[in-house]
């Protein structure tokens, strides 16, 4: 199950269910430093897929490539059957920072997506305040960022990935920076809200147990240099409770994924 | 659960900081008039020559002359505040435009950063008579003098807002696909907002002593001349009540800008930012 993900380059039909396929992704710095070396594996429609390891092992980098926001030097990398080139409609992404405009109201910051598109109407302004609702921001639309709290900010940020419309969300350490009680309450609706949605999230962390509690597929990655170690994936039926951490399966899963971590790094 | 929301972190006004704001007022007018008469009595007294150092009373009797029972001194009044402002809106636009310029071309920026750097290190009021020389003895050459002298806080500021962009923010612009025209109307410039306001303020005052400047080296009207003249005649008295009107002028034009600032960065002004949130949720189910 451990094993590393080695896909036969080539041109293949690409099955219909699979999002992100990418194929000895590479990516070079400028200077030369190599944040990741040849990454392959697929992600399917409606997974949770982690992308999990110690900071320097390219996760980010992994997570940006995918976004289209940097250029890979090798390999392929699709979504949705397309090369991915540069940021894409149907690809949103979400970051450790809120990054929300402080001087926009929560709901304004959630349109920002349609305002770049157009002119948001009263349709886009109800339907984000539905999203407001749905992330647990009921009667906060009209706050501004800086009367929030940062797990409140942090759901402001979740609604406005979700109203990009994007299919495939990539989220970078989205609750990394808040407090271990508001970063499970936020996981547990993230769940629930890509139950609701049916998604499909790509999500970089450096927690085993939030990955292994999140995922269906686990990619770990070790560093220097930044490389795809194994693919993990984790068989738990959803919907999951918090009570699945405390079971022995849980934990021989996360003992398997730190013996990885610890043998490579 | 709203109201909860956006009054948070706001200041409690009790009676304490009432009490603690009198108090204040107390101490400051009591250093006032402390000072105030310290000066009166040193002139009185005879500590102080007259002719060199007017007495308080002297000067009011000086401003009411110049201000209401002659009322000579509006005119220049006007016109110095008049250019003072017309050269630091036309600094706000030169510096704010080529700020901006540099701010989107890095080529543009490594060209043009050694003649902003010359033009800071220079002494630009020593351009002064050059520019009347130029333009004459109107309006023109103050204009242009308040304008050169404000130019540079106005323009570094708001480079500087500008570049310092929250590089995350960009990137989620970016992901967003936002063209550059969006990441800079929506981002990059609301975002140098405060510094940009920051240097206005410092350009406002410098704009003031530009167009001072410009009437000292010639006019026939303007507070700089009224001063130069009153000064030449030992009119001391009347020197130190066009003083008196400049200061009133300065804070006029210093408050103006708080004013702007309020308006156009109220993200940093809790209570306005709170009140904003209130009005939009009123308005809100008002329309619902």
């Amino acid at each position: 199950m451990s094993s590393v993900a080695i896909e036969q380059s080539g041109p293949k039909a690409v099955p219909r269910d699979v999002v992100v396929r990418a194929d000895g992704v590479e990516k070079t710095f400028d200077g030369g430093v190599v944040a990741l070396e040849g990454a392959s594996f697929d992600v399917h429609k409606g997974e949770f897929v982690s992308v999990l390891g110690p900071s320097g092992c390219g996760k980010s980098t992994l997570l940006r490539l995918v976004a289209g926001l940097i250029e890979r030097t090798g390999g392929s990398l699709t979504a949705y059957g397309t090369e991915v080139t540069a940021p894409r409609a149907d690809i949103a992404m979400m970051f450790q920072r809120p990054t929300l405009l402080p001087w926009k109201t929560a709901l304004d910051n959630v349109l920002l997506p349609t305002l770049i598109e157009r002119r948001p109407t009263k349709e886009d302004r109800e339907r984000a305040i539905g999203l407001l609702r749905l992330t647990g921001l009921t009667d906060f639309e009209f706050a501004y960022p800086q009367h929030l709290s940062g797990g409140m900010q942090q759901r402001v940020a979740l609604a406005r990935l979700l109203n990009a419309g994007a299919d495939l969300l990539l989220l970078d350490e989205p609750f990394g920076a808040l407090d271990e009680f508001t970063r499970e309450r936020l996981n547990l609706e993230l769940l629930r809200i890509q139950r609701e949605i049916h998604a499909t999230i790509m999500f970089v962390t450096h927690n085993i147990a939030e990955a292994v509690f999140l995922s269906d597929k686990v990619l770990v990655m070790t560093p220097r240099p930044g490389r795809l170690a194994a693919e993990i994936d984790v068989p738990f039926a959803r919907p999951r409770a918090i009570e699945l951490t405390a079971t022995p399966e849980f934990n021989a899963l996360v003992l398997k994924i730190r013996d990885i971590l610890g043998s490579r790094s | 659960m709203s109201d909860q929301a956006v009054t948070m972190g706001m200041p409690a006004a009790g009676e304490a900081s009432d009490r603690r704001w009198v108090s204040h007022a107390v101490q400051h007018a009591a250093v006032f008039i402390a000072v105030i008469a310290l000066w009166e009595a040193s002139v009185q007294f005879g500590w102080v020559s007259k002719l060199l150092l007017p007495s308080p009373v002297a000067v009011v009797i000086a401003w009411y002359k110049l201000a209401i029972s002659s009322a000579l001194i509006w005119p220049h009044f006007f016109v110095t505040m008049f250019e003072a402002l017309a050269g630091f809106l036309i600094g706000v636009v030169l510096g704010g435009g080529a700020a901006i310029a540099c701010a989107l071309s890095p080529p543009f920026r490594r060209l043009a950063s050694p003649y902003m750097v010359a033009l800071q290190v220079t002494p630009r009021i020593a351009i002064a008579p050059i520019i009347v020389a130029w333009l004459g003895f109107g309006m023109q050459p103050k204009i242009a003098i308040a304008m050169i002298i404000c130019f540079f806080p106005i323009f570094i500021n708001t480079l500087t807002g500008l570049l310092q962009t929250d590089a995350d923010a960009h990137e989620m612009f970016r992901s967003m696909r936002a063209s550059k025209r969006q990441i800079f109307r929506e981002l990059m410039l609301p975002g140098a907002m405060p510094v940009i306001m920051a240097g206005c303020k410092t350009g406002i005052s410098l704009a003031l002593i530009g167009a001072i400047v410009g009437e000292f080296v010639s006019a026939s009207v303007g507070m700089g001349v009224l001063i130069q003249r009153f000064s030449f005649q030992l009119l001391l008295p009347e020197a130190f009540a066009c003083l008196l009107m400049l200061t009133v002028m300065g804070l006029i034009l210093f408050f103006a800008m708080e004013v702007l600032d309020s308006r156009l960065v109220f993200w940093r002004h809790d209570k306005r930012l709170a009140e904003k949130s209130r009005r939009k949720a009123a308005r809100y189910t008002r329309r619902a």
